[in-house]
């Protein structure tokens, strides 16, 4: 089984009662090793309630989520927490890395909390900025770098402890088009070569090429958009 | 303590404000207890020094010496117990002094011991006194403010009796009154001309016995002694008159600045984690257990405060030396340790609301609707 992540069967609503508000609808989703996934659809229709069930940030009223085989349905506050630590990366909007910390140890700090060796840390700190092209800004704070550099080093970040599955909430949506297409071409080529799979939310339609399979979510539902309209 | 002291190194000002605010405030807590001990050291400074562990009063004396007697039964009954050389015999007596070449009255404390007894001081300038009747005494350095020289002569106001000043003394004050010590020869001779009572039964009592001794043996005198009080040094220090009430007001300043600045430390660090939650929430998010968050902000709580603690005992301890005479200041170690640890726990009482509110960060808050 090459699936990384498979969402079966999720429902999820916020509010409860009369105020009950039906944001999933028994959504199904495969996403397998090397595949990256966008998930475009208009505000509010609960994207970011979908990536943060398939994260493990939430869980979902109906339904399970597997990561590599595994069942979250019985996992403790403790074990998600691990999960995310070393089987899943985030790459969120903005407000991402951390003020203090200089672009080398926003990496160090994750392999740190994994309790990865400190000499081995280093070196894939090293290798992961300088695949993603900031490694010459290895030494300066968040506020230093520009849009795209930031989002570089979250990507960074991302695949600092060898995660099965990434998960992107709008990764450029403070960026310009040309940076923006950057940004995700890299993130296909990370997913590509360290076999890794990823699922990115966007309201960005010209990024979508560069994506395997495009999925829309409207009214609960998730549905697959017709290839052809895509490539080309 | 990787992120505290990344933070810390990041936000160097901010942190170098607060460890600022925090060193002004222990060093106040600190110096105004030192004030406050130095206040009571110049009180009951000849008590303190009596190296002592109990005193024996009349149970009817509300532990003042002045209103207590003992005679000479219970004085052999005490030595019996203890033996002679560990019970002394202390007459204390208040009095208003001349001296002469000048007209100004002075109030003192008369405090009367055999010349060979342990509760005698020790003379910093001048000699001794001996056991007989030589008209000599010794007197606390303080005189000296008031123009008292060795060989000069002190004239009781009631009794018309004057000594010679045969020494001094440092540190020896009673009820913030400085201390004359006589022999008691010169005590009964005193007391036969101010007492009609002393005249008639021809022997001047003393109003105290200092006695060193083990608990057990204290227990034991209590038992045989039913119409006697043996109290502790500290105690016969706080029944020392204004005493009680002196300290009683700066120990409820010193409470309350442990109180406020507990308080605004507190609010310091509440404040200070407040702007960081969408921090924890990202660290959170991508797996940071609440225990290493919380664990972070209470280290760097500690850092800051034994960094600043450190830094203000450094200041105090300067300070102390530039201080007058007239400031009477006095911080020993244990009392340094205690404020120390006082001012610690107070600190990680205040972070206690920081670290339940990490504790409840949403890890959903570093998601979509978050950016703001
Ligand atoms: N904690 C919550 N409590 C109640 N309702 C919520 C909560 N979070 C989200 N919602 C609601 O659920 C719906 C989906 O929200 P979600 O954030 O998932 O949308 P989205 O597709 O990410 O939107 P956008 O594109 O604007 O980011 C919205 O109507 C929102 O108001
Ligand atoms: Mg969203």
């Amino acid at each position: 089984m090459t699936d990384k992540l498979v969402l079966d069967r999720i429902s999820h609503s916020y509010g409860d009662g009369d105020t009950q508000l039906k944001v999933l609808n028994q959504v199904n989703l495969q996403v397998q090793k090397g595949e990256l996934v966008a998930v475009i659809g208009p505000s509010g229709s609960g994207k970011s309630t979908f990536l943060s069930i398939a994260g493990a940030l939430l869980t979902p009223k109906e339904g399970q989520v597997i990561i590599e085989g595994e069942s979250l349905s019985d996992y403790t506050a403790h074990q998600l927490e691990q999960l995310r630590l070393n089987q899943i990366g985030f790459i969120f909007q903005s407000a991402n890395l951390i003020p203090y910390l200089k672009v080398e140890e926003q990496l160090l700090i994750m392999a740190r909390l994994a309790g990865m060796d400190k000499r081995k840390a280093m070196g894939r700190a090293k290798d992961l900025l300088t695949r993603l092209g900031v490694e010459h800004r290895r030494k300066s704070y968040p506020h230093q770098l520009s849009g795209g550099e930031r989002q570089r080093v979250a990507i960074a970040r991302a695949l600092m402890n060898d995660p099965a599955i990434i998960f992107a909430d709008e990764p450029t949506a403070s960026l310009d088009a040309a940076r923006g297409h950057d940004v995700v071409s890299m993130l296909a080529h990370e997913v590509k070569s360290e076999g890794k799979a990823a699922v990115m939310v966007t309201h960005d339609e010209r990024v979508l090429s560069l994506c395997d399979r495009v999925l829309r979510l409207e009214s609960g539902i998730l549905t697959e958009e017709a290839s052809s309209t895509l490539h080309g | 303590m990787y992120l505290a002291l990344r933070e810390m190194r990041f936000a160097k000002t901010r942190y170098a404000l607060i460890m600022t605010i925090m060193l002004l405030v222990s060093f106040l807590v600190m110096f105004v207890t030192g004030l406050a001990k130095g206040l009571a050291y110049a009180n009951a400074s000849s008590i303190e020094n009596i190296p002592a562990d109990y005193f024996v009063v009349q149970s009817d004396a509300s532990q003042r010496f002045s209103r207590s007697e003992v005679g000479t039964s219970v004085i052999d009954e005490v030595r019996n117990v203890v033996g002679n050389s560990h019970a002394a015999v202390l007459g204390v007596q208040m009095a208003t002094v001349t001296h002469d070449g000048a007209s100004q009255k002075i109030d003192v404390t008369f405090f009367a011991a055999e010349s060979d007894s342990w509760i005698m001081p020790d003379v910093v300038e001048g000699s001794g006194i001996s056991s007989y009747a030589s008209g000599e005494v010794l007197v606390d350095q303080k005189l000296k403010e008031s123009g008292v020289q060795l060989g000069s002569v002190i004239h009781d106001q009631t009794s018309g009796m004057a000594w010679t000043v045969a020494g001094f003394t440092r540190n020896e004050s009673y009820s913030h009154t400085p201390v004359i010590f006589m022999n008691e020869q010169e005590w009964q001779n005193w007391k036969q001309k101010i007492s009609k009572s002393v005249q008639a039964s021809g022997n001047a009592a003393y109003n105290t016995l200092a006695i060193k001794a083990s608990s057990s043996q204290a227990d034991q005198l209590k038992s045989k002694l039913p119409e006697m009080e043996i109290m502790s040094k500290s105690t016969a220090v706080s029944a020392i008159p204004g005493y009680k009430e002196e300290q009683g007001s700066l120990l409820m300043m010193i409470a309350f600045l442990y109180f406020i600045s507990g308080f605004v430390l507190a609010v310091f660090f509440y404040v200070i984690t407040i702007q960081k939650t969408s921090q924890f929430g990202i660290l959170k998010a991508m797996g940071t257990g609440s225990g290493y968050l919380a664990a972070s902000v209470l280290g760097q709580v500690m850092l800051l405060t034994v960094a600043s603690l450190f830094i203000s005992i450094l200041i105090i301890q300067v300070a102390s030396r530039l201080l007058p005479d007239s400031m009477p200041f006095q911080l020993s170690g244990s009392t340094i340790g205690l404020t120390g640890c006082l001012f610690v726990i107070m600190a990680m009482a205040g972070s206690v609301i920081s670290i339940m509110k990490v504790n409840r960060v949403d890890a959903l808050e570093a998601i979509g609707r978050v950016s703001a």
